[in-house]
């Protein structure tokens, strides 16, 4: 019976959506033409002809994660990491006992790993390092990146891994170095802004006027999106951190886990 | 006009998303089990998602539409941004999803962590059986103070 009641409750609440839909409540989908803030914003995202009021990065959809609505990324950022550390906290004692044991797969797959995780790892810099040109960024990037070592994780055993370098410290280590070089690409242009006496804003990327300064748009002949170009390199190195973190720890063995559990037999 | 194909595809795409909230949806609420229940939010923000592309996108006159990438910028000039602009699908959807997707993933893996838990903890991750265990330990409380 209750499910019944729940079924019509969703079938409602869809039909009601639906309605909206087809009343416009979306527009006409699929659109027939752009928004204004659309056009505003594919026109601002290259055109060096007019340094002062574009964030010189050929891929509109980084320039607007990043520049057009760079705090907003940023507190993504915070809310992100924030359930890392939530998860990472549920494993307090556990996070620190290390020297557990891991059963590796066949001779083939581990050599094909060996094959595999060096592709993926050029992949994920690849989308990294290209995001201002090319579809990806510095979260896909890391994202990518992460999948190397789960997939070692796997094949290896979590010891070979640890034995390798890739330890539960060192992940820390470089995920707070990423988010530190993240906060200081953002607060860069307003120090150098106060030490040099003159106007600039937070995560201000290209100069503005009244506001001169500007991170280099070019490597080489290579539009670099400015700011865009670091932050996505120190977010790809801040996920692919934070995902090893949490693979490290859900992988330990059940019995390490349950330990984590001892005394809380009582008050749920 | 339904008649016409991209109308017609594109409605094909608002009815099974419009049918895919629901079955997330009711999964969400109806379902006992903790990890079905994951899958149908995951479902359910995944949806949202498309949805939102799909808003972004447009007809192009002239020709299909091409992705928010500038990739002429090596001869870039007022003409050819103009053209890149005339045809481009809207970025905001996109980036706005971007971000979505990395909640949801963030959200997840807390979820995931928290059912994990739940098993480890009770040996079950049916709501149902969690419910009943909790009242009995409830009750051992009460009995031993």
């Amino acid at each position: 019976m209750r499910n019944v009641v729940v079924a019509l409750a969703v079938v409602f609440t869809v039909l009601l959506l639906a309605y909206a839909t087809y009343l416009g409540a979306l527009g006409p989908i699929p659109p027939n033409d752009l928004r204004e803030l659309a056009k505003a914003l594919l026109e601002r995202s290259y055109r060096p002809w007019n340094p002062f009021n574009t964030s010189m990065c050929p891929e509109a959809v980084t320039a607007v994660v990043w520049d057009f609505r760079g705090l907003d990324t940023v507190f993504e950022t915070v809310v992100f990491y924030g359930a890392i550390v939530a998860t990472l906290a549920l494993y307090r004692t556990t996070s620190r006992s290390l020297g557990l044991v891991g059963e590796r797969l066949s001779l083939i797959v581990r050599y094909a790993t060996l094959v595999s995780v060096p592709m993926i790892l050029i992949v994920a810099a690849a989308t990294a390092l290209h995001g201002q040109l090319t579809p990806g960024g510095g979260f896909q990037g890391g994202a990518i990146a992460a999948v190397a070592p789960v997939v070692a994780l796997v094949v290896f055993g979590r010891r070979k891994l640890l034995d390798l370098g890739v330890t539960y410290v060192k992940a820390l280590i470089v995920r707070n170095l990423a988010l530190v070089a993240i906060a200081l690409t953002a607060l860069g242009p307003l120090i150098a802004g106060i030490v040099l006496g003159i106007d600039a804003y937070v995560l201000q990327n290209q100069g503005k006027v009244g506001a001169p300064l500007s991170y280099p748009p070019w490597i080489l002949d290579v539009p670099s999106g400015g700011s865009v170009i670091l932050f996505n390199i120190f977010e790809a190195l801040a996920v692919a951190a934070g995902f090893t973190l949490v693979f490290l720890t859900l992988a330990l063995d059940e019995e390490t886990a349950r330990r984590e559990l001892v005394g809380e037999d009582r008050g749920w | 006009m339904v008649g016409d194909p991209k109308t017609l595809v594109a409605l094909i795409v608002l009815f099974s998303l419009y049918a895919n909230l629901g079955a997330s949806m009711y999964g969400v609420i109806a379902r006992k089990n903790l990890v079905k229940k994951l899958i149908c939010l995951t479902m359910l923000g995944d949806t949202v998602n498309v949805f939102a592309i799909l808003v972004g996108y447009r007809l192009s006159r002239g020709g299909t539409p091409v992705p928010p990438v500038f990739t002429e910028w090596s001869k870039a000039s007022e003409k050819l941004l103009a053209n890149f602009v005339s045809r481009s699908v809207d970025p905001l959807p996109q980036a706005l999803v971007l971000t979505a997707i990395v909640i949801n993933l963030a959200v997840t893996i807390f979820l995931a962590t928290l059912i994990l838990y739940t098993h480890r903890h009770f040996g079950t991750v049916e709501m149902d059986r969690v419910s009943e265990m909790k009242k009995g330990e409830l009750v051992d409380e009460v009995e031993v103070s």
